[in-house]
């Protein structure tokens, strides 16, 4: 059997600034190659805490358990290490990079994926192909890193680096958030387009609207910390039509969760 | 510095002396004798006055520097019709040029005004003159180099911009490890509708310590930039003027920094608005690794006279590592209710955390992360140069001391 691309042991995380603060209360998950997991939750039910936690962010530590990437634990690895192995996050709220463009963060970036530099002309044949399939200007990849971009254009500009860097696991966080209908689509669409066979791929959603173009392998509801329920796609369908409070009620976990 | 050896060159008798072996005209003789006096009789500035508040030159005696016979900019470019391009000595005695120089030469920056200026005034030897005619353009930038090797250098720039005229001047300034004082004093007179572009590139050895003085006057509608990128010297303290005087007239101040270990840094900035639209922009930014640490003082003044005048002013410091500091006082006196607008702005701290992160996680370890933030960083500055070789030298430059700074 294949390994996991991704696997959460008994995952517990806090607030690095805050330890008392615990946001993940043992979190298991698997991802196998190819995969698509949703997980999906009320707000402050932890999504973003989780999907920072396993791209390594700075913000969180880990109190207990593990996260391991293709059968490797990289719980203790930073930020960049896990992004030269092939974690990807799609930033909720993309920083804007003053003064880089997005030609030079790429470059850099591919070169430390890939540990040389990337031939020019073979950087802006995929830089050109992956951009069209965006349908993003090739304009945009001479502009400042998010500077200026619209909500669309963040979002977009994030796929874009998905698609040039290949990673083995792809984070979505909330990249459904702030896009008008159409923007979603070229978005989600651009996602199916780029995906490697092989990527694992974890979307971190409030509402159900981009499962509506990327359909999950499974659906993991995520409350307080803690995955409450998982299933198949159908799960997501279920919220869409009734919301959070059905789900809630029946856990008996209503109380206290906002949906 | 007491019991250094104290140079003879700097006595009114040395200097006059000087001038009449290098055969220099009488009316510049008798600058240099009151030039001479002014350096005996003023004292070196103390911390007590404001733009020296934090670099104190109380332990360093000017005359404890002999003055390099053998230091000489070399002036190279090819000027449109009735240009010239070279020493200013010789523009001094030339009989077209000569009458120029004397009506220019002090006339923004006396000698009287302190010590180090005065050192300046009695002691360039060669100096570089650089004359644009009315209407001409210079089709490519005007390069000075200062190499200077040790003891004391004055490097003296005159520049004269006719009515119209169009020129760019770029000062290479680069040095051993061998200690070097370097007193520089630059005035550009900026003629009606001209364009005056200024690059410093200060790629001085760690040996150095660079005391300059830039002062630019417009003229109406004229367009006055100045940009310094400051990389090497052990101390580096410019202050870098533009005095609006003619309707209309603009100038734009821009000022980069890379420290590391124990450079010192020292930007000082005046926008002054002596006539009415004009229009100011000042941008300093530094980036401090090691125990590097820099200071900005500037002032924006609007005079009663400036009225409907815009002034932005901003300085920026990315504190690199735990020990680098930097302190900034952007100062506003505004003597007229009729500006359009008169902004100012200061930051000092360490890189934007959530910027680093993205970087990060995008796989570059913290010190290719810096790099990129602080090439950025110094992007809007570097990009507004407008040459582009000496931009790629600069990033690399930039990049090259950025893989061994203390970070």
């Amino acid at each position: 059997m294949t390994e996991p691309i991704l696997q959460l042991k008994g995952l517990k995380a806090s607030i690095a600034d805050q330890p008392e603060v615990q946001i993940l209360h043992g979190i298991d998950l698997e991802i196998a190659p190819g995969e698509i997991h949703a997980v999906m939750g009320p707000n402050g039910s932890g999504k973003s805490t989780m999907a920072s936690t396993i791209a390594g962010s700075p913000s969180y530590v880990v109190d207990e358990g593990q996260v391991l990437l293709n059968g490797e634990d990289i719980t203790a690895a930073a930020a960049d290490e896990r992004a030269r192995k092939g974690v990807f996050l799609s930033f909720q709220y993309p920083t804007p990079i003053p003064g880089v463009t997005m030609v030079n963060l790429l470059r850099e970036a591919l070169k430390a994926r890939r540990g040389e530099e990337m031939p020019a002309r073979e950087f802006l044949e995929e830089l050109r192909a992956t951009l069209s399939r965006l349908k993003m200007p090739e304009e945009m990849a001479r502009r400042y890193v998010n500077e200026g971009f619209s909500g669309g254009e963040k979002k977009r500009a994030e796929i874009l680096q998905m698609g040039m860097l290949r990673p083995s696991l792809a984070i979505l966080d909330e990249t459904d958030s702030g896009l008008d209908v159409d923007a979603l689509r070229t978005v989600a669409e651009g996602v199916m387009a780029l995906r490697e066979p092989n990527m694992g791929i974890l979307i971190i959603t409030h509402y159900e609207r981009i499962l509506n173009y990327i359909t999950p392998d499974k659906v993991h509801i995520l409350v307080k910390g803690k995955i409450v329920k998982s299933g198949d796609a159908s799960l997501a369908k279920e919220i869409e039509a009734n919301g959070y409070d059905p789900i809630l009620k029946e856990l008996g976990l209503l109380e206290g969760a906002t949906a | 510095m007491a019991d250094a050896t104290l140079s003879t060159s700097y006595t009114e008798a040395a200097v006059v002396a000087a001038s009449k072996e290098r055969g220099e005209p009488g009316w510049l003789t008798e600058k240099r004798a009151e030039s001479a006096r002014a350096f005996e009789a003023l004292p070196m500035p103390t911390t007590k006055l404001r733009p020296w508040k934090y670099t104190d030159v109380s332990s360093l005696a000017i005359e404890s520097f002999a003055p390099d016979a053998a230091f000489e900019p070399v002036v190279s470019g090819v000027g449109p019709q009735g240009a010239f391009i070279g020493s200013l000595a010789e523009a001094a005695a030339d009989a077209t040029f000569g009458p120029i120089v004397e009506q220019h030469l002090g006339s923004l920056i006396p000698a009287t005004e302190g010590k180090f200026i005065a050192a300046n005034a009695a002691q360039w030897q060669h100096g570089a003159f650089v004359y644009a005619s009315r209407a001409k353009a210079f089709e490519e930038p005007v390069t000075i180099t200062l190499e200077a090797s040790s003891g004391a250098v004055y490097p003296r720039l005159l520049v004269v911009a006719e009515a119209a005229s169009d020129v760019t001047v770029i000062v290479r300034c680069v040095s051993g490890e061998d200690a070097v004082l370097a007193s520089q004093v630059v005035e550009v007179i900026a003629g009606a509708d001209s364009n005056v572009k200024l690059v410093f590139d200060v790629d001085w050895g760690l040996g150095t310590q660079e005391f300059t003085t830039v002062r630019a006057k417009t003229d109406r509608g004229a367009d006055v930039r100045i940009a310094t990128l400051a990389i090497g010297g052990a101390l580096v303290k410019q202050s870098l003027e533009g005095i609006l005087e003619g309707e209309g007239s603009q100038a734009r101040i821009r000022g980069v920094a890379l420290g590391d270990g124990t450079q010192h840094f020292d930007f000082v900035t005046l926008q002054d608005h002596v006539g009415a639209k004009t229009q100011s922009d000042v941008q300093i930014k530094t980036a401090l690794a090691g125990s590097s640490q820099s200071i900005y003082y500037g002032v924006t003044r609007v005079e009663e006279t400036g009225l409907g005048a815009a002034a932005e002013q901003e300085n920026r410091n990315l504190l690199l590592s735990r020990n680098a500091k930097a302190d900034s006082d952007p100062v506003l006196e505004i003597l007229t209710n009729d500006v359009i607008r008169c902004g100012h702005g200061a930051t000092v701290g360490p890189v934007d955390q959530e910027a680093f992160f993205y970087l990060q996680s995008r796989g570059l370890d913290r010190r290719q992360a810096m790099k990129l933030l602080v090439a950025g960083f110094f992007n809007s500055v570097l990009s507004d140069v407008g040459d582009d070789a000496l931009r790629e030298e600069v990033a690399a430059e930039v990049e090259q001391k950025l893989a061994v700074a203390s970070i």
